[in-house]
């Protein structure tokens, strides 16, 4: 089965109430591997963004991530890279409000920037996000034993 | 001898089981006894002008509606679909409210000198240091559901006509009020520096005591003053009576205008095309602000990724310089601004509101994208045959929402329709402007990100 990084941004981390769907959602939907909540540092955000580097909102993406507690997940389940990003929704909340209002993130994001949630995009991003966020997490284990 | 046995038992009564023996007993009065009996007149139901009303998202608490835990579960409803009236404002003179994201705050007059309450999510401590009734279990308070007096820090000597709200605002998860002589209390979240003060790295937010107190020389000197308090999402305006703008907080869109893109924890006088001009009124819900200068001319910065500030072929999407708006021009002289998440708004003086963006703009179901800004037409804001004369006096936005109040006091509202808080009765989107069932006439409106709140006095 494959695996996925699911990272809640701080500031739906402060709000309980979104905070509290948002797990049961994870929940309900995901076989969840390990759970945590982290600071990102500055260390970590520009590794974990480099991909993003020469993007205009780079800046904005990675002091966002900063600014407080975020909550982290690894999920599993049936190609839960994709399923996590359809609930999540689309990346710009503005337009998601409009075209999947019912998604997580035009429930839970407060702006483009302020979108409520990450997932990864692909397993080759799942497994290095992974490495980045729990670098404790031993992958190899989960491969082996889905084979 | 028996009957002043008689008498002296019920007199003991009264004395030790008063409750119980004047509630059992049922006596005529004598009319001669009727001269006697202390003319009790109760308190009427509401002494006061104002009233709120309050509707959208109730589950963080930000509506204080809700006095009981245990009621609200058995009647259980995560949205106020309909303005419902406050009963804090029943028995308090409210006389300013502002709505962040999940609470909202109101300035009141009291008796006891308090003049700050809040209600909702105080996960960064932005409503104070709150703690549960029980002293010995200090556990602070995540979720406020009924108005809470918010202690604002005083040095000796200032009085509570001192501390009365001039202006306030609330952002993201932080509180900046302004008091009556000057000085600027800021709470909440200062990850971005937006309570003006140093970033620490690391703070946590949550339990904290702590309320940062400016004076207002310390912001703009002996020779100027403070007027009003603006704050985005993550940062806070400040506007002096000489029309000088100082910003604070994340400036990662520009939103700061402070000349570079970076978070700031030192209050700042902002300069651009503004520098010279006389502000007289800033606006901004998310990260896009406009300014508005006395003549009725249009600045703005920050966040212009929907064309909202620039529509030029090479236009930037974050402007960190405040600039002269060119889109505006030829709406003639503008009397009031709003700014939203992805659209802006702007008043002239012929009462016309015009909108601009993306989003819902009140012009029909579709949602759009222009930056050419268009009038919505006045009989949209309850202007006909019999009352030709009613024009919009005010206008404001939330980050997903739109509002514009009449001079007849009706407010009208339109946009998404985010977990209710256009208080339509359902949860479907507006796509024109629409009259909500308010009983009484707005003052002024504080547009939250899943909540509104209406200050409002009555009909008559």
């Amino acid at each position: 089965m494959e695996i996925s990084l699911a990272l809640l941004k701080p500031h739906v981390v402060r709000n309980t109430y979104a905070l509290q769907q948002l797990k049961t959602q994870i929940e309900t939907n995901f076989n969840i591997l390990a759970a945590k909540d982290l600071r990102i540092t500055k260390e970590l955000s520009e590794c974990f963004y480099a991909e993003h580097k020469d993007k205009f909102f780079y800046y904005r993406l990675t002091s966002l991530m900063q600014s407080g507690f975020c909550y982290a997940f690894i999920l599993q389940s049936e190609s839960c890279i994709q399923k996590w990003r359809n609930l999540m929704g689309p990346t710009k909340v503005f337009r998601a409000v409009y075209t999947e209002p019912e998604c997580l993130r035009s429930l839970y994001g407060l702006s483009d920037t302020r979108n409520a949630c990450h997932g990864s995009d692909s397993t080759v991003s799942a497994l290095r996000e992974i490495a980045i966020v729990f670098p404790e997490f031993d992958i190899s284990r989960v491969a082996s034993q889905s084979k | 001898m028996i009957s002043l046995k008689v008498w002296q038992f019920p007199k003991r009564a009264n004395l030790c089981l008063s409750r119980q023996y004047t509630t059992k007993s049922k006596r005529v009065v004598l009319s001669q006894d009727q001269d006697k009996i202390k003319n009790y007149e109760p308190k009427t139901t509401d002494a006061h002008t104002n009233r709120v009303y309050v509707w959208g998202f109730q589950e963080t608490g930000a509506l204080g509606l809700q006095t009981n835990v245990k009621k609200a579960k058995e009647r259980y409803t995560e949205m106020v679909h309909h303005p419902t009236r406050l009963q804090f404002s029943n028995n308090n003179e409210i006389t300013d409210v502002t709505a962040g994201y999940g609470f909202t705050a109101y300035a009141v007059k009291r008796s006891d000198g308090q003049t700050l309450f809040g209600s909702g999510l105080n996960t960064d401590s932005q409503l104070g240091y709150q703690v549960k009734g029980n002293k010995k279990d200090p556990a602070n308070l995540d979720v406020i559901i009924y108005p809470t007096a918010i202690q604002l820090p005083r040095l000796q000597g200032e009085t509570d006509e001192d501390m009365q709200v001039k202006s306030m605002s609330a952002g993201r998860a932080h509180l900046v009020v302004l008091t009556q002589n000057g000085t600027v209390f800021t709470m909440g979240n200062n990850s971005y520096g937006q309570c003006g003060r140093s970033i620490i790295e690391e703070e946590r937010y949550s339990g904290s005591a702590l309320i940062n107190r400016i004076a207002q020389a310390d912001i703009c000197g002996a020779d100027d003053e403070l007027v009003a308090v603006e704050c985005g999402q993550d940062h806070t305006m400040l506007l002096t009576k000489l029309g000088r703008v100082y910003t604070c907080g994340w400036g990662a869109d520009g939103q700061t205008g402070q000349g570079n893109y970076y978070s700031a924890g030192q209050i700042t006088l902002i300069g651009g095309d503004i520098e010279k001009e006389r502000i007289v009124r800033i606006a901004c819900a998310s990260d896009c602000v406009l300014a508005l200068n006395e003549k009725g001319d249009v600045f703005g910065w920050g966040n212009s990724e929907y064309g909202q500030l620039d529509d030029s072929a090479d236009a930037v999407t974050q402007i960190c310089t405040p600039r002269a708006l060119q889109l505006t021009k030829g709406l003639g002289k503008v009397k009031d601004v709003a700014a939203g998440g992805s659209f802006c708004m702007a008043l002239n003086d012929q009462g016309l509101v015009y909108t601009w963006g993306f989003g819902i703009l009140g012009f029909g179901p579709f949602v759009e994208q222009t930056s050419k800004p268009q009038h919505l037409l006045p009989p949209l804001f309850g202007r006909n045959d019999f009352s030709n004369a009613t024009t919009v006096v005010s206008i404001g936005c939330g980050v997903f929402h739109m509002g514009a109040v009449n001079s007849d006091g009706d407010l009208f509202m339109w946009g998404k329709n985010r977990f209710g808080h256009l208080g339509l009765g359902h949860k479907k989107d507006q796509f024109f402007p629409f009259k909500a069932a308010i009983n009484g006439k707005a003052l002024k409106v504080a547009y939250g990100v899943d909540h509104t709140i209406a200050l409002c006095r009555p009909h008559i």
